[in-house]
């Protein structure tokens, strides 16, 4: 059996059924890890993994069941994993051992997974290149000369370059779906709250969500199944069931209600998405689906609206960070200020320092009601215009990013430049509904361009038998 | 649209806030991109959102957690990271009270 | 002194009796070896979040309903930022927007204070400053214990006023079982505002901040230190400086603080981490319910129901763990008054204050007093043996053997002819006397001096009775 051409499923089949031993499969994956190190997609290989895939191999030979049973996963530098370093790419956390299983992490155990590396990130999920990490870019899968995006781009990186069947990314304003464009592969970021955030460092709490990065709409479904939850440790977690999302793929796209944005017709002309997202549309309806033309009228504001709402929460989020309790504490401070001041100063990278002053300006007395609870209200509205829009369609499709992806160091110089990235995909962060990428199309280097594909809140389902549909019947149209 | 300015003493306080310093050289980089960074956002406090109110997720107070102590952490485990600990403490350069 | 008027607003923290914290299962214990009662909520460590007690909720919607307070339907909770080591996120959660409780208020003896709001929040570390060279020690175990934040409005006018306040509102919390309000643990502390003005004036003076006063008498002490400060100010023409002050309690003196805050912009906003929690009615009448009599009610009821007196009531409802005590004594044994006068006379001067556990068990008590009713023992040897109960810890029961009709039947009876017959000029007297009882009385006296008080009393007085005829 070739391992690297299995799919997760057939993967998870085949080692339950001890056809393959998680042993091996695991040791393939590490060695395609190590083989594939100029990518810098990963910052650790975790040196028990062997192990750890032996001892499963003797509890499937004695009768352990689980979803992910021997199947090697790789995570984001932001999800702790007890034992491991997690150091979401930043100075600052660079030796801090989690001290607790994240509940992503522990489910994921639970189900038998062997997590065998974490991956490279924007620091503190803060971009939209890994160009932020205080480890070096992560190169493009698919073209080394060319970020991978962000801020998850070590994990959508390692799934396409073939490290792993699996990567959890996080995603806050786009940093699963636009790495996933960039490198030609599937990534959802779910509905707020359907995914427990405990253990997993928090940037902007109230719109960031996990998600798996995979090769396949299928997989993808799958692994979702077994990473959503509500958690006791989570009261913004959805206490709701977790359906089987497989059993909502049906191959069938027939009457769908397919929503097209007017202000994303509007927005992508003369973008290098355009033509692929016309014939999405096109392709959509072509099978049977019933193309309906809606508005969100605000759309345009989602991008200045998350810029107020994330730092803001960010810059309370990161203080915790203040070399008095764990990892960096400045060895030029002399008194506790100089800890907080210089630990800090050294220890964070610049996007993030913009950020965090960024949300000290939002949050400040004078500016608050002006800029935070402006785009609070503005968030509200947003939302009350998608539920209009929902009540006229089923899904909503969207490209995922303006083109294909860009030169490292092609967005060095301004900031502002590279939040326009996530000008497609920020909407799904600010209503806290699920959307998916999934590669449709090419830009005009021949990379892959994504396809966003945005239900209402729980409706991931839904989402994926649209995906699916499109994967497999798409044509070269969804061939990376 | 005039472009938004930013004093140094405002970046200043707000360094302050954000407990970072800056050096002169960081600051005049920082200011460019800092009013970059404002234009954009400014396009929400220049919007209209109508009737929208602020609004709140919430749960009944009957969901909420029920007062049941568990077991806490292992002292080493959560001293583990720690910088500097003493005597089962984190410990920092002496403060005045 | 006299022209002017004193202005005080009482800011009142107290730990809530809870078994967890407040945003984790942490226990909420006091006393514990440094960082043992810490999970990753308590020290801030990365991706924990809080989770919160619905318990504690509960126990400031109880501590609002005994002060009348309106319960909101709907509670938020903010994040307070700002940088300190006991402070683990670098935030606070707290409640500014829409606490918990508004409204309500606590009457005094001759004023009633409003109450601007009551809302919860999360207590922060601990801060021990050892040496230069070990530095400063930081433990996390109170970090996250939930703690009851009281504001009042500016309507205390002076220091007897504050402590007046403060003892009716810690009686409150404790007879509630909100709070146990221990002192010296930190379990209620106060931050005081006072502000003077010329008498009469409506215009409010600069007002000064102390902060964290841990017993009434630091809080009696700093108000009128700090309001001769102000007046001695203003006497003199200067002005008062709106600041925090520290309190000195062993140079009885506020001193201003040496480091200015160095920003009051706290940059609330509401915690993300956190949903706002909706407080339906039901839930309110659900507590309200659960709500002992309060200690004006007791007073009350102490005095319509038991016949005692303002005063003998007042004691007896001072401290909750006293009136627990009397009530269940009466559980036992149902003569209040009688109850009464032995808590006040014989039990109270032997504690050395009123929350004090009382070395009997209420139903000992109970038990001594009725072999007092029996006359099983007399008076003086109940006496005598709840003395032997709570100064040595001696057993009821053992004691009850050694004293209570040990001499009896045919030798007491022996005993009392001995003695009729050696006083034959006192059994004149008893026959000839106008008040033979007095007589009677000298006769069961030599009864008990000969026997140590150790006769059994009524069978004594049956054979005088008998042997006098």
């Amino acid at each position: 059996m070739d391992i690297g051409k299995l799919s997760l499923i057939e993967l998870a089949k085949a080692i339950s059924e001890q056809k393959l031993t998680s042993y091996e499969v695991t040791k393939y994956y590490i060695e395609r890890c190590q083989e594939k190190s100029d990518l810098n997609a990963l910052l650790e290989i975790f040196d028990d993994s062997l192990d750890r895939a032996s001892e499963m191999d003797e509890k499937i030979k004695g009768g352990f069941k689980g979803k992910l049973a021997g199947v090697p996963v790789i995570i984001k530098d932001n999800i702790l994993y007890k034992g491991k370093k997690a150091s979401c790419s930043s100075r600052f956390l660079e030796n801090y051992v989690a001290q607790y299983n994240s509940t992503v992490v522990q489910k994921m155990l639970d189900e038998g997974a062997i997590i065998i590396a974490r991956a490279n990130m924007d620091e503190f999920a803060m971009g939209s290149s890994t160009e932020n990490s205080a480890y070096g870019v992560t190169k493009n899968a698919l073209d080394p000369s060319r970020v991978p995006g962000g801020s998850s781009g070590g994990s959508a990186c390692a799934v396409a370059a073939g490290l792993a069947p699996v990567a959890l990314g996080t995603d806050t304003g786009g940093s699963i779906r636009q790495p996933c464009s960039y490198n030609g592969v599937v990534g959802i970021k779910p509905t707020y709250g359907r995914v427990s955030r405990y253990g997993v460092v928090a940037f902007a709490s109230s719109i960031e969500q996990v998600g798996p990065i995979t090769k396949n709409v299928k997989d993808n479904a799958y692994m979702l199944s077994v990473l959503a939850g509500g958690s006791i440790h989570d009261d913004t977690s959805l206490k709701v069931e977790v359906p089987d999302y497989l059993s909502y793929i049906k191959g069938d796209i027939k009457g769908l209600k397919v929503g097209v944005l007017k202000e994303i017709e509007e927005a992508v002309k003369g973008l290098e998405v355009e033509k692929s997202y016309k014939e999405a549309v096109k392709f959509l309806k072509d099978n049977g689906a019933e193309i309906v033309e809606v508005s969100i009228p605000d759309f345009k504001l989602t991008l200045p609206c998350y810029y107020i709402i994330a730092p803001a929460e960010a810059t309370s989020n990161l203080g915790r960070f203040d070399g008095v309790k764990y990892s960096r504490r400045s060895a030029e401070a002399k008194d506790v200020d100089e800890i907080y001041v210089k630990s800090r100063s050294e220890g964070f990278g610049k996007e993030v320092k913009r950020r965090i002053m960024l949300g000290n300006f939002v949050l400040s007395s004078g500016y608050f009601d002006a800029y935070y609870n402006k785009a609070k209200k503005l968030q509200q509205k947003l939302i009350a215009e998608s539920k209009k829009a929902f009540e006229n369609c089923d899904v909503l499709v969207l490209p995922t990013t303006a083109g294909e992806a860009f030169k490292i160091g092609a967005k060095g110089g301004d900031p502002v430049e590279m939040y326009k990235e996530d000008l497609f995909t920020i909407m799904a962060n600010i209503l806290g509904t699920p959307a998916l990428s999934l590669p449709f199309g090419k830009g005009e280097s021949g990379l892959p361009l994504g396809l966003q594909i945005v239900a209402d809140r729980l409706n991931e389902g839904l989402i994926y038998n649209v995906a699916d549909f499109i994967e497999n019947n798409g044509g070269d149209y969804a061939r990376v | 649209m005039s472009k938004t300015k930013i004093s140094i003493e405002e970046v200043k306080r707000l360094a302050g806030l954000s407990a970072l310093e800056f050096s002169e050289e960081e600051l005049s980089a920082f200011i460019p991109e800092f009013e970059a960074m404002l234009e954009l956002v400014d396009e929400v406090k220049n919007c209209d959102t109508g009737e929208a109110q602020l609004n709140y997720t919430t749960h009944l107070l009957s969901e909420c957690r029920e007062d049941e102590a568990k077991e806490s952490f292992p002292q080493e485990e959560i001293l583990l990271n720690s910088p500097k600990t003493k005597k089962g403490s984190f410990c920092v350069p002496k403060m005045l009270d | 002194m006299q022209e002017y008027d004193i202005v005080i607003g009482l800011e009142v923290h107290s730990e809530l009796k809870t078994n967890s914290k407040v945003f984790c299962s942490c226990k909420n214990q006091f006393g514990q070896a440094p960082n043992t009662n810490c999970c990753p909520v308590c020290v801030g460590l990365p991706g924990a979040l809080p989770v919160l007690n619905k318990k504690a909720v509960e126990l400031v919607i109880k501590a609002g309903l005994t002060m009348g307070c309106q319960i909101n339907d709907l509670a938020v909770f903010e994040r307070k930022n700002y940088f300190y080591p006991d402070l683990a996120k670098a935030y606070q959660i707290s409640q500014l927007v829409r606490p918990i409780c508004l409204g309500g208020q606590i009457e005094l003896e001759d004023k009633v204070v409003r109450l601007n709001r009551i809302h919860l929040e999360e207590d922060a570390g601990k801060l021990v400053h050892c040496s230069a060279a070990i530095g400063t020690l930081i433990d996390y175990n109170r970090g996250g214990v939930p703690l009851m934040e009281l504001v009042t409005e500016p309507d205390i006018s002076s220091a007897d006023e504050a402590v007046e306040f403060l003892t009716r509102l810690r009686q409150r919390l404790i007879y509630a079982g909100v709070a146990e309000c221990k002192m010296e643990q930190g379990g209620l502390r106060c931050d005081v505002n006072v502000s003077v003005k010329k008498k009469g004036s409506k215009e409010l003076g600069q007002r000064t901040e102390m902060k964290n006063l841990n017993s009434f008498k630091s809080v009696y002490r700093a108000i009128n230190y700090e309001a001769n400060r102000q007046i001695e100010i203003l006497e003199n023409g200067g002005t008062v400086v709106q600041e925090t002050r520290k309190w000195d309690d062993n140079h009885s003196r506020s001193v201003s603080m040496r480091k200015k805050e160095t920003s009051s912009d706290y940059r609330y906003f509401p915690d993300p981490d956190m949903l706002a929690v909706e407080i339906p009615r039901e839930d309110v009448e659900r507590i309200r319910k659960t709500l002992p009599l309060m200690p004006d009610q007791l007073r009350k009821r102490y005095v319509e129901e038991y016949g005692l007196s303002d005063y003998e009531s007042e004691i007896l409802t001072r401290e909750k763990a006293l009136s627990d005590y009397f009530n269940e004594v009466l559980s036992f044994y149902n003569n209040p008054k009688e109850v009464t006068n032995w808590i006040l006379t014989e039990i109270l001067n032997k504690v050395k204050d009123l929350s004090e556990e009382i070395a009997i068990s209420p139903s000992d008590l109970a038990k001594l007093l009725k072999l007092v009713e029996d006359k099983k023992v007399t008076r003086t040897n109940a006496k005598e043996m709840l003395a032997r109960i709570m100064e040595n810890g001696e057993k009821l029961e053992a004691l009850e053997k050694e004293y209570a009709g040990s001499v009896d039947g045919d030798a007491l009876r022996a005993l009392v002819e001995t003695i009729v017959k050696n006083n034959p000029n006192a059994v004149e007297d008893y026959r000839t006397s106008d008040t033979p009882e007095k007589v009677f009385r000298w006769f069961t006296g030599q009864v008990m001096k000969e026997t140590r008080g150790k006769a059994n009393a009524v069978k004594a007085e049956e054979f005088i009775r008998e042997l006098l005829k």
